[in-house]
């Protein structure tokens, strides 16, 4: 095995360690609660055999470690109990919610990345005028700005005033829209592709509209951060002998900037991006609650206000699993760009 | 304990420290607004009963949604007439004017927008400096600890870093403050229970012969929870920053030299390793406390935090009243603003002054 190989399969089995504190910690957290599930389901005038008959249901009279096997094992064959408020499976209904927050995550790295990175570069080639001023104190400000607060002060402006934007909602998803590209095709319909371009842009345009006003609510934070790591590390590189050699040798000055100096720069880019990705997740949180955007967030503000632990728990397991796996890719990818690091 | 932190800081400050801290406050106008700023957030919280114009929790429906000084607003009104003796709605379109006795306007219930304000910079401070002091009452110690005996304690008590980091904070904290309610202390206020307030207020005349409102509330609510909670959930900067501090020290001469003498491990610990690592905790405590402004903030919007007197709780009222209001939303949000800028900026002073070679930004809810 290459170094980079051992390097991962490390880093991999301390993630599955960090997954399995996180189960405990979620388990734990049950027993450290004031109230008993019991409270939560059965009836107020129930007598006390079927709330003994409920807690067996539940396994509550078993040994703590039973419990607690049972929990674990559960949670590898993908269940994660049953709602005590709609007693549904909280599974199904954790994963229905999913794509809704991935997209709001996605869309808003991709305006942050969009934006920051010129942004960062033309402040760090352009020092002390206009631009960088701009940049920096946009960066500035938006670094401190809540952005629940700027959420609602963007449906004010682009949603109330100017109607330009709807107020809330997702009445389309990305996945239902690029579903009119893709579904046709099939034995029984015959294989060629009648491809459904009306539907499909319509549906993209609903969603586009919908989505603008969380992902620059959520992607604010990041493109200011992202635009003043960028300055920072383009200023650092820019200074570094082999700029000045690769310009020496005649290159021209766009090529180095780009090909040379902003290559180096994304490496630390990469990686607080990725520290920040639990910041990027709370975020979508508090974003889906300003736009009634119906992800995991608002899955698990309703949950907290019902006190319906199980589907607290089924969504804080996913979003501390998914996060520590997305921690183990960003230093992997980080390894990748950087071998050095494994010297 | 905190005797001792502050003996260590005042230590701490060589000639040095304290000549490069005034020489980057001397040349940085950015670092004299952010000073600037703080001085002003923090006499407004601490002297908010003689400072806000009204009782912050006072209603007056007739005074409800008046606009801030220099704007004006359309309100629809319906009014009953009689007209040949049938009676007649009459729907019309009534301009209404700012007051200078509600210079930021009012809210939904008519209470006044800058008392308000005024108000909600004690929420915040209360809730960023006991948070990010439960914080480093936690994390420090983990850190040093783990940082000076490296090995099996170390990647244990890392390993617990590692999970708490795994949760986002909002998302930690509301979990947290939703299982455990939102237990609130009524603190009572001295500068109201004294009489201090009303006398003070007595004496002032304010322009124009209008009255100045006496009657603050008696007591400030500490939301409790929240501070436990926002506490909890940040203590692992602190322990990570610690630890790295711990780990560069743990192998210098004097602390071999102490450790031959047989210094015990708690008092190395406590004579060396903490007074060395102090400065960075210092740095990383100031952006806490402004993450920790913004996390309160975030928790009172999604009524969290057991307290009605938070600029995160008025822009949830706000957002009620987004089409027709749109100040009740804006105002308490400039001030959270104003407030992590301000702070930003300090933390970016002392960072450039004592050069703890950490990065990060107090921000990001």
């Amino acid at each position: 095995m290459g170094s980079f190989g051992r390097f991962l399969l490390k880093r991999s089995l301390q993630g599955v360690v960090v997954i399995l504190g996180v189960i405990s910690v979620l388990f734990a957290l049950r027993y450290v609660t004031p109230g008993s599930p019991v409270d939560f389901i059965a009836p107020l005038d129930a007598s006390d055999a079927t709330r003994r008959r409920i807690a067996e249901s539940l396994g509550l009279n078993q040994p703590f470690y039973v419990q607690y096997g049972d929990y674990v094992v559960s949670l590898l064959q993908g269940e994660m109990g049953y709602s005590y408020r709609s007693r549904t499976a909280v599974a199904p209904r954790v994963f229905a919610k999913l794509p809704a927050t991935l997209e709001l995550a996605v869309a808003a790295t991709v305006v942050a990345v969009i934006l920051s990175i010129p942004l960062g570069v033309i402040s760090a080639t352009r020092r002390h005028t206009g631009p960088d001023y701009a940049a920096t104190v946009f960066s500035f400000l938006g670094i401190s700005t809540p952005n629940f607060w700027l959420g609602v002060m963007l449906v004010i402006l682009f949603a109330v005033q100017f109607g330009v934007f709807p107020t809330s909602g997702r009445p389309v998803g990305l996945l239902d829209a690029l579903g009119h590209l893709v579904v046709i095709a099939g034995p029984e319909r015959g294989w060629a592709l009648p491809l459904n371009v009306g539907p499909f842009l319509a549906a993209m345009q609903n969603w586009l509209l919908h989505v603008t006003l969380p992902a620059i609510t959520l992607g604010t934070y990041f493109t200011a951060l992202i635009t003043r790591l960028t300055r920072s590390g383009m200023l650092d590189e820019l200074g570094q002998g082999y700029v000045q050699a690769a310009r020496a040798k005649g290159l021209p000055t766009t090529l180095v900037r780009y090909r040379h100096a902003l290559r180096n720069t994304l490496i630390p880019v990469i990686t607080v991006v990725g520290l920040q990705l639990g910041t990027l997740i709370g975020g979508a949180v508090i974003t889906e609650a300003v736009f009634d955007w119906p992800g995991l967030g608002s899955l698990i503000i309703d949950a907290i206000n019902n006190r319906d632990w199980p589907l607290i728990q089924g969504s804080l397991v996913v979003i501390g699993a998914g996060f520590v796996v997305v921690n183990v890719v960003v230093d992997a990818l980080y390894v990748r760009l950087n071998p050095r690091v494994l010297e | 304990m905190i005797r001792r932190l502050l003996d260590a800081v005042a230590g701490r400050l060589s000639p040095r420290t304290v000549q490069n801290l005034r020489s980057e406050f001397d040349t940085s106008p950015l670092t004299k607004i952010g000073v600037g700023i703080l001085v002003v957030v923090l006499v407004t919280a601490v002297f908010a009963p003689l400072l806000a114009p009204w009782n912050p929790e006072a209603q007056n429906l007739d005074r409800s949604q008046q606009p801030p000084l220099g704007f004006t607003s359309a309100e629809n009104q319906t009014t009953q007439e009689t007209v040949d003796g049938e009676v007649q709605l009459i729907e019309e379109t009534v301009q209404v004017n700012a007051t200078v006795t509600h210079p930021l306007g009012t809210d939904g219930l008519g209470r006044d927008m800058l008392s308000r304000v005024v108000y909600g910079a004690r929420t915040s401070l209360a809730v960023g400096v006991l948070g990010t002091l439960l914080a480093m009452l936690v994390g420090v110690p983990v850190g040093l600890v783990a940082g000076y005996y490296k090995g099996r304690v170390d990647d244990a008590l890392m390993r617990v870093a590692d999970v708490s980091l795994a949760f986002p904070s909002l998302v930690l904290a509301i979990a947290l403050v939703g299982l455990f309610g939102q237990a609130a202390v009524e603190v009572p206020d001295p500068l109201v229970t004294t009489g201090l307030a009303a006398a003070i207020r007595g004496i002032v005349s304010l322009p124009g012969g209008l009255t100045y409102p006496t009657g603050m509330p008696e007591t400030f609510t500490l939301p409790g929870t929240v501070i436990l909670v926002v506490g909890i959930v940040n203590w692992v900067w602190f322990a990570r920053v610690a630890r790295g501090e711990a780990l560069g020290v743990r192998d210098e001469e004097y602390v071999k030299a102490a450790r031959s003498l047989g210094g015990s491990d708690q008092f190395i610990i406590r004579r060396h390793i903490l007074p060395n690592s102090i400065t960075p905790v210092l740095v990383l405590a100031t952006i806490q406390i402004a993450a920790i402004v913004l996390l309160e903030s975030a928790l009172s919007f999604l009524g969290f935090s057991g307290t009605t007197l938070s600029w995160g709780f008025d822009i949830a009222q706000g957002r009620q009243y987004q089409t027709t209001s749109w100040w009740i939303a804006a105002m308490p949000g400039l001030a959270i603003v104003l407030t992590v800028i301000g702070i930003n900026l300090v933390g970016d002073w002392l960072r450039d002054a004592l050069d703890p070679g950490i990065e990060g930004e107090g921000g990001g809810v």
